[in-house]
């Protein structure tokens, strides 16, 4: 579904992704592991295109990206849940959610139903959904910006850091959840400093280091490789 | 639910004014007129301020726009007014999508810079094109409105003229801020890359936040000069863009009602301090103050917690936004 071929990115002088290639098949959940700074966000937002491609291809579907802009990936059907969450601070977590149907919505359609989901998927936004979204706590604020992302419709979901500054049991909440929305079908590139976490929902893996691919491997394999448990695991 | 909130607002609106007309003497009534003119023009710039985020000091330009229009079209051309005013304010809206596609690629205090020379360029150009605006002796003998051979040119008939309009603009306000645009132009005020993020068009949600902001300023221009019926530069230079920024924190920004009120308070305010003489820039700088450290929601923000003190046991959640 998602394939990305040689890709460097670089920020002027400052190359942070040198000639990178990843793919990612339909209904396959796929976690970029690696340390700070690799350059796993930036592959994500380079996705996404809110970053620009220096040399390389991007094709969702078959189809180049090229330079089309970040509202028109999502329209095709590529929703981003950034890292840091960002939820609008000044809108309520329904306002919030609603947003998130600009890619299909036209007028007078409806959104309940997809409303719904959300609402049965995180419950906790149910109850919040008059709530302004500064006021949510981080927990929430991430089921928020992955409901948001869920609202557009998408059909791959490319989640940046999603247990970031969360208490270990709320992480585990957050990939529980993901796990159900991996398991409804819909196809999931992760990225994620949580190894353990990360290769546990996963089918596949990638180890970024220095914005190269070192490793790659099915989840399993990734899970008791030495290199990977050294370096990521603690063990 | 949007519907009944934007009636409400109308209704609240004609009712307070119409009232207020019944007791006012002549020339109280003349500030109220001033003040229903400013609020016209304080709920546009709320939509470009308050809910998009961009920081326009620029707003006073447009309402000259608007006002300018529609003196020379009478003047000049003898059109009647009627005719003249949804063309100044076509001429607005126009004005702003042309400045805008160039101009919000700025942010923050680039684009409040920009427009403040906006504002200080349009001031300059009224008061040297003198083939079509007289120079600083500005464009005189504007006629008045007239509906069915009855002028428009009293105090109490202009009221209610203006209250119809400030009615329209603050239900259609109300309704933006409730719908799918209102909420796409707040999210690029929160979060730009967020809301690209969210398939919304940064630019072009921008570009119709400014138009309508516009179209309201080009509003109260047309009403401007139908009621004080002369047109001079100075009246829409940048000063006056300050005072509708002030109007709308003190109102309290992003809200319809705020913005309402703060426009009638700093009209009444410097005569009800009369008294005061030269000291008025001094009480209103420490206002202004007072405002932005204690009570940066404005004065609706006020009226909100006092509400919510009142019904605290009840409320389960705050939902934002009264109208």
């Amino acid at each position: 579904m998602l394939a990305a071929e040689d890709l460097v990115v670089a920020y002027g002088e400052n190359v942070v992704l040198h000639g990178l290639s990843i793919s990612v098949a339909a209904g396959e959940t796929v976690a970029l592991i690696g340390a700070n700074g690799a350059g796993k966000t930036t592959l994500l937002r380079t996705v996404s295109g809110l970053a620009p491609v220096r040399s390389g291809e991007i094709r969702f579907d078959g189809q180049p990206l090229g330079r089309r802009a970040a509202e028109a990936r999502v329209r095709l059907g590529i929703a981003h849940v950034p890292e840091g969450r960002r939820v609008f601070p000044g809108l309520t977590v329904a306002e919030n959610l609603i947003l998130g149907t600009t890619p299909w919505r036209r007028w007078g359609q409806s959104y309940a139903a997809d409303l719904d989901r959300v609402f049965d998927l995180f419950p906790r936004l149910r109850e919040r959904r008059g709530q302004l979204g500064w006021s949510l706590s981080g927990g929430e604020q991430q089921m928020l910006a992955i409901g948001r992302a869920l609202m557009a419709r998408p059909r791959m979901l490319l989640l940046d850091e999603p247990s970031l500054g969360l208490a270990p049991r709320l992480a585990e909440e957050v990939y529980e959840r993901i796990r159900e929305i991996a398991a409804a079908g819909l196809t999931i590139l992760v990225v994620e400093q949580n190894t353990v976490l990360a290769l546990a929902v996963a089918d596949r893996g990638y180890v970024l280091e220095n914005g190269r691919i070192v490793l790659a491997g099915a989840a399993a394999d990734l899970r008791q490789d030495v290199r990977v448990r050294q370096a990521y695991l603690g063990r | 639910m949007r519907v009944r909130d934007s009636l409400l607002a109308a209704v609240a609106i004609l009712a307070a004014g119409g009232l207020l007309s019944l007791g006012l003497a002549d020339y109280s009534l003349r500030l109220l007129n001033l003040s229903v003119i400013s609020a016209v023009a304080v709920i546009g710039f709320n939509v470009a301020f308050g809910l998009a985020g961009l920081i326009s000091l620029g707003h006073a330009a447009f309402v000259g726009m608007g006002a300018y229009t529609l003196a020379i079209l009478t003047t000049k051309l003898g059109w009647s007014p009627w005719l003249a005013a949804p063309v100044g304010v076509a001429v607005t809206t126009l004005f702003a999508a042309l400045i805008g596609y160039p101009l919000l690629r700025l942010r923050g205090h680039y684009l409040a810079l920009a427009t403040l020379g906006l504002n200080v360029s349009f001031t300059i150009v009224t008061a040297n094109w003198i083939a079509l605006t007289n120079g600083t002796n500005g464009i005189s003998g504007v006629p008045p409105f007239a509906v069915a051979g009855l002028a428009i040119d009293d105090e109490r008939r202009f009221l209610w003229l203006g209250l119809v309009a400030l009615a329209v603009v603050a239900a259609a306000a109300v309704a933006l801020q409730r719908s799918r645009h209102g909420r796409a132009m707040m999210a690029v005020r929160d979060d730009e890359t967020a809301a690209r993020m969210s398939g919304i068009d940064v630019t072009r949600t921008k570009v119709a936040a400014l138009c309508l902001s516009a179209a309201a300023a080009g509003l109260a221009g047309v009403l401007f000069a139908t009621h004080v019926r002369f047109v001079a530069p100075e009246d829409f230079n940048y000063a006056h863009s300050i005072v509708y920024l002030a109007m709308l924190i003190v109102g309290g920004e992003g809200t319809v009602v705020g913005a309402v009120i703060g426009a009638a308070l700093l009209t009444f305010l410097p005569e009800w301090l009369r008294g005061l003489g030269d000291a008025y820039l001094a009480f209103f700088g420490l206002m202004m103050l007072v405002i932005l450290i204690f009570l940066p929601t404005g004065l609706i923000g006020l009226v909100r917690m006092a509400a919510r003190l009142r019904f605290r046991r009840g409320a389960v959640a705050t939902p934002r936004g009264a109208p």
